[in-house]
């Protein structure tokens, strides 16, 4: 698992990478990668196109991340899942709950 | 505890020193450290008194007739290593890089290269003995985890899973991990006979995995046999998950019920891989892929999400299973996936045991590669699920209580019980059990009560169906019908905003059993009785039409039953001696 955090000049985009396996032992640097961003109606993307794996742990994660964005009014985008992060995110329907773009 | 505590408090070192002399000095700096010191004079006597005083720090010379340092520290770290780290330090005058780099590969934790003063001693120890005690209580951390884990383990499989109805029919492949990961597998009766079915994966792993658990377990069983609808059940699971768990901690389910009677099966699936049916021969006949989202996310369940109702042939079988089988690895790194499962089932199905032939078949294709997830899953037939429902000769028993009389509606009951449901209420509350409840906590627990389950039930549903929703039971007869009625229904139910139904129970005690009234009012149009009950006549020969059967059954268990008033009220009487 590899990290790694980019915020816009004016603030108002972060986007997190995440390079292969996206599990449990993820928790803590994904915390920190969006706890300090508290920007009004900002936007957070979560770029998964070199993700090559996700946990039911991960999918909790992302429930937490999209309660962090809807405190400050936010957008969350899950970007670029490639085929079997999809189907994961896929059984789980999450699509019903966050804006995936492919 | 109190073990661990005295050692702490006085501590023991183990001196393999040669010379009496550096010996002497040696014990004599560890003592003024607190430690109460023995010592042995070569290797092979090192290694016996470690054995013997299982000290928490040895020093050792490396230079010593008989047993050498190096030789008598990799015995010493073989034989300690299950239990804790016993810092093991080199005291050399050697000072060249052969001799650390030695000292380290023996085994050995440190390196003291003479002439040192007794601070420089005196600090090593005190370092090495730091890292000492967190190694210890990380050990003891992890004996902690490793008994929660067990714990977890345990109560999923021993207490909760072991109310478990019908495990002799049903199949189960309960396989957790090493780090147990919160798979729970449960089935129960329902009052009409249906079995109902869940296999669950909690978020995460070991004790966090299956604190919803309990909660679960208890709704899915006493909500099944009170006679809730599985749509009930999961509704109220959710809202308790919701509001129980973390927002990271949910539940991937997938639900199915089953009704040998009615050959149909209905399937909800919230996260979980496909749930499948397959026919005898091992071919899939239906995918029921994930609609909805875990259960515990969303306060309330998407409102547009659906059932799947199925129909099925007696020989057909419903197989639920988790990620862990489809996500099973093996040495190249590849997934167990869907296609080897289908193999697999379908030689499982032909030879008699899905489970065994599943297992086999993951175990053959990971080999040793480590089980990293919990492997689940739950194989139900669709016959034989009907020895809960009444049979012929109980039917027959009730009907030869002719000879009592029984009370007509100018008697006064020994209770009455009335509910009216209008408009909206009526898609969300289902007042079987409720009626049921009433029925049990005044009169007990009994037998009979099963076949007023099915008579409530067959009477209420109509009414609604066919009364308020105005469905026309045709539309069942064929298998795409089928499917066809229970879309318009769910439609149908969802827009209600008018009519009525209501249920009325009088209950009279009699000397040898009892008598209870059933009356079912509905806002509908009405029907007409005298061709419908020309049609069922009809079909009294024909038992495998696919609508009807349940009239024909109320009709067997009551002792009266008559419709009134263009069809929109029934009364129903029903009589049972103890």
């Amino acid at each position: 698992m590899l990290f790694r955090k980019v915020v816009s000049d004016d603030n108002s985009q972060l986007v997190i990478f995440i390079e292969d396996s996206f599990d449990f032992s993820a928790h803590q640097h994904f915390r920190n990668a969006y706890g300090e961003y508290n920007e009004v109606g900002g936007t957070i993307i979560v770029n998964l196109s070199k993700t090559t794996y996700m946990d039911s742990s991960a999918l909790g994660m992302l429930l937490l991340l999209k309660d962090h964005v809807e405190k400050n009014n936010g957008k969350l985008v899950i970007a670029k899942p490639n085929e079997t992060v999809n189907n994961i995110l896929e059984i789980a329907q999450f699509h019903r709950l966050m804006n995936i773009e492919k | 505890m109190t073990n661990s505590m005295t050692k702490s408090l006085v501590k023991l070192a183990l001196v393999v020193e040669d010379s009496p002399v550096q010996c002497e000095i040696l014990s004599k700096l560890l003592q003024e450290e607190g430690y109460k010191v023995h010592t042995a004079n070569d290797g092979a006597r090192g290694v016996a008194a470690y054995i013997e005083y299982q000290p928490d720090l040895v020093l050792m010379d490396i230079n010593m007739p008989i047993m050498n340092g190096y030789e008598a520290a990799r015995k010493i770290k073989s034989i300690s290593q299950k239990n804790s780290l016993c810092p093991l330090i080199f005291i050399t005058s050697l000072d060249t890089d052969q001799a650390f780099i030695e000292s380290i590969e023996a085994g050995g934790d440190g390196i003291l290269v003479r002439p040192f003063s007794p601070d420089v001693f005196k600090a090593k120890i005190k370092s090495i003995q730091r890292i000492s005690d967190l190694y210890g209580e990380l050990k003891a951390f992890q004996l902690i985890q490793q008994k929660d884990a067990q714990l977890a383990e345990q109560l999923m499989t021993e207490v909760i899973e072991s109310r478990n109805y019908g495990l002799n029919k049903i199949g189960m492949i309960q396989k957790p991990a090493a780090l147990f990961s919160g798979d729970i597998h449960l089935t129960a009766l329902s009052p009409n006979g249906d079995v109902h079915a869940m296999l669950g994966d909690f978020t995460g792993h070991g004790l966090r995995a299956s604190i919803g658990a309990i909660p679960v377990s208890e709704t899915f069983t006493s909500m099944t046999k009170k006679g809730f609808s599985l749509l009930e059940i999961i509704t109220q699971i959710n809202q308790q998950l919701y509001s129980l768990l973390p927002a990271d901690l949910f539940l991937a389910a997938s639900f199915a019920s089953i009704s040998s009677y009615e050959k149909t099966v209905c399937i909800f699936n919230a996260g979980l891989p496909d749930t499948y049916i397959f026919d005898r021969h091992g071919e899939v006949k239906h995918k029921i892929k994930s609609s909805h989202p875990p259960l515990g996310v969303l306060i309330n369940l998407l409102s547009d999400f659906s059932f799947k109702a199925v129909r099925v042939d007696l020989s057909d079988r419903v197989v639920l299973l988790s990620d862990g089988i489809i996500e099973a690895r093996n040495v190249a790194g590849e997934m167990f996936d869907i296609q080897r499962f289908e193999q697999a089932a379908k030689r499982g199905v032909l030879q008699g045991d899905i489970c065994d032939i599943v297992l086999n078949s993951i175990a053959e294709f990971c080999q040793d590669v480590p089980q990293k997830d919990d492997l689940s899953l739950i194989d139900i037939p669709c016959h034989g699920w009907d020895q809960a429902f009444v049979n012929d000769n109980e039917i027959a028993r009730h009907k030869s209580l002719g000879h009592i009389t029984p009370f007509k509606n100018n008697t006064i009951a020994a209770w009455r019980w009335q509910l009216s449901l209008t408009g909206e209420r009526l898609s969300r509350v289902n007042p079987i059990p409720m009626a049921m409840n009433q029925i049990k906590e005044m009169e007990g627990h009994a037998q009979h009560w099963q076949n007023v389950f099915t008579i409530l039930t067959e009477l209420y549903i109509n009414a609604l169906d066919h009364g308020v929703l105005a469905l026309d039971s045709a539309l069942k007869n064929s298998p795409e019908g089928f499917s066809q009625y229970f879309l318009e229904r769910e439609k149908k139910m969802k827009a209600l905003s008018a009519g009525e139904l209501s249920l009325h129970l009088s209950y009279f005690p009699l000397d040898i059993g009892g008598q209870l009234n059933i009356t079912i009012k509905d806002s509908g149009q009405g029907f007409d009785i005298e061709a419908v009950r020309h049609k069922l006549s009809m079909k009294k020969s024909d038992l495998s039409q696919l609508s009807g059967r349940g009239i024909l059954l109320v009709e067997k268990l009551c002792d009266s039953l008559i419709y009134k008033k263009k069809g929109t009220v029934v009364e129903a009487c029903y009589l049972w001696h103890i």
